[in-house]
């Protein structure tokens, strides 16, 4: 040990942090900010699970108010995505009306599919042009960003109860527009500074497409 | 004692102690960036480090395997500006120099733009095409309208089976009915006929004005669908038949492959207009059919 001190206190403090670099493996699901030592085997299961879910909550919250970046970049997790595209897949998907006839909406693995391969696309679209993020990082962030728009699909549901009118046909109309903005606002808040200036707006354009289609899919959705 | 561990593993450790740490970091950075750059000209290299440095930045390296993704890089890496540009190259070409296609396009193609205008036009179509039918059924007494999400899934077979199949086959056909007249070796280098790259790239900017023209479509007045179909298609196919000129020329079926271009473009063009967006008379019964008892 005292023949590595003297070898380390010839190099300056600066150059070393060239080669230096963090070795920690990122420990999933822990709230961010919260850098507690955990064990997880002999810990209760509603434990884990109640910590999870409070991460993903956590997140749906940043999401609705995107203040900070780093809240969902920072630990990626797959868990909120899944539960608001399985949310949206079954009050989307079309139903078999009397007469044997579709009521033209989307099946359910459609709107699965185009949910993760959108994201996906939009992800490899980042990637190619050249942006700095990886892969699921990215699909994470796109996944959660959805939490607007499945929102909005939640409020128009509801309106649906109700006897149509015009004017609650507009209603459902703006409840999705603001939905598609908040979420195309909160994605570009989270992604836009991964890209090199000068293709920002290339990276943006392929998400608000994203998003503008899913706004179509919850307006369009009717029961009658 | 974590730190103390990893710099001990990653430190350059056998450099002699009255060496500068400073000048050994850069010895080892410029054997790297020699061996990227293939510069076997210069072999004292330590001069004129931060030229070999920014050279690969300018001029990206492009013997990337078929299967990473730095390959298709080269294919997207365009700038809003230029993108912004080539999209209005695709429709009004007296706004750009007159040999923009030969200077920019085909030296450096994209994909970025073929790829996203398809997108969005498939979806444009599938969206105004529904609300092309809401507006056709809406004051029909009794009649209960839904939207057909399946609209997405035609759109986007006969969209990507254009862009795809067409400029293939235009390829083949310039590759296989150029005529070398040889006479001029220069002219010969200017006006080579294109890759096939860049016959994707012109045609995926091509589909750009159906865009508006889809919303435009909505209009259920039919002459008026009609006037934009035809708009539409010999706008955008004089378009392309400008900037492929040079390498139409060539070819020993002039005419028939200007013929086809701008056929294969007005088919595109009516096939959504009748397909999407202008419902028949003829169809009452069957929508009488899907009315709700």
């Amino acid at each position: 040990m005292t023949s590595f001190d003297t070898k380390y206190d010839m190099y300056p403090a600066g150059d070393v942090g060239v080669v230096e670099g963090e070795m920690n493996i990122p420990t999933r699901g822990v709230p961010s900010g919260d850098s507690m030592e955990f064990n997880t085997l002999d810990e209760p299961i509603k434990e884990t699970f109640l910590r999870d879910l409070r991460a993903v909550g956590n997140k749906f919250y940043h999401v609705l108010i995107p203040r900070e970046k780093s809240s969902l970049l920072k630990e990626w997790d797959l868990w909120g995505p899944l539960l608001l595209c399985t949310l949206m897949a079954t009050i989307l998907q079309g139903t078999e009306v009397a007469d044997n006839t579709n009521d033209g909406g989307p099946e359910f693995a459609e709107v699965f599919v185009l949910v993760w391969i959108g994201a996906a696309v939009v992800t490899l679209n980042s990637k190619l042009l050249g942006g700095n993020i990886s892969f699921f990082q990215s699909v994470c962030v796109l996944g959660y960003c959805m939490f607007p728009v499945a929102l909005s699909l939640v409020v128009c549901r509801v309106i649906l109860f109700t006897t149509q009118t015009t004017f609650l046909f507009f209603l459902r109309l703006v409840i999705s527009m603001i939905g598609f903005i908040w979420a195309t606002f909160a994605a570009t808040k989270f992604l836009g500074d991964s890209q090199p200036e000068g293709k920002k707006a290339l990276a943006v354009y392929p998400i608000c497409l994203f998003y503008f289609i899913l706004s179509w899919l919850v307006v369009s959705h009717s029961n009658v | 004692m974590a730190n103390v561990n990893t710099g001990e593993l990653l430190d350059f450790q056998d450099y002699s102690p009255e060496h500068n740490n400073r000048s050994a970091r850069i010895d080892v950075e410029a054997v790297h960036t020699n061996q990227y750059n293939n510069t076997m000209s210069n072999p004292n290299y330590t001069f004129d480090e931060p030229k070999t440095i920014e050279e690969p930045e300018a001029a990206p390296q492009t013997n990337h395997n078929f299967w990473t993704i730095e390959y298709y890089q080269k294919y997207f890496d365009v700038h809003t500006n230029e993108v912004v540009e080539r999209i209005i190259s695709s429709v009004l070409p007296q706004k750009v120099s007159r040999n923009y296609f030969d200077e920019r396009i085909k030296g450096k193609p994209d994909l970025y733009g073929p790829i996203w205008i398809s997108v969005t036009l498939i979806f444009t179509i599938a969206v105004s095409g529904n609300i092309a039918s809401y507006l056709h059924n809406a004051n029909k007494k009794g009649f209960v309208w839904r939207y057909d999400f399946h609209l997405v899934s035609i759109a986007a077979t006969a969209i990507t089976c254009y862009v795809w199949i067409v400029p293939l086959a235009l390829w083949a056909a310039l590759k296989w009915t150029s005529t070398t007249d040889g006479h001029d070796e220069i002219e010969n280098q200017d006006a080579k006929s294109p890759t096939m790259m860049s016959l994707f790239c012109l045609y995926g900017y091509s589909l750009s004005i159906y865009i508006p023209v889809a919303v435009l479509w909505t209009i259920q007045v039919f002459w008026l669908q009609w006037l934009f179909v035809l708009m539409a298609a010999f706008v955008s196919g004089a378009v392309l038949i400008f900037w492929l000129m040079p390498a139409l020329r060539k070819s020993r079926y002039f005419l028939i492959l200007i013929g086809s271009i701008l056929a294969f473009h007005f088919l595109l063009a009516a096939g959504f207009m009748l397909y999407f967006f202008h419902q028949p008379n003829t169809t009452d019964d069957t929508i009488v059919s899907t009315v709700k008892p």
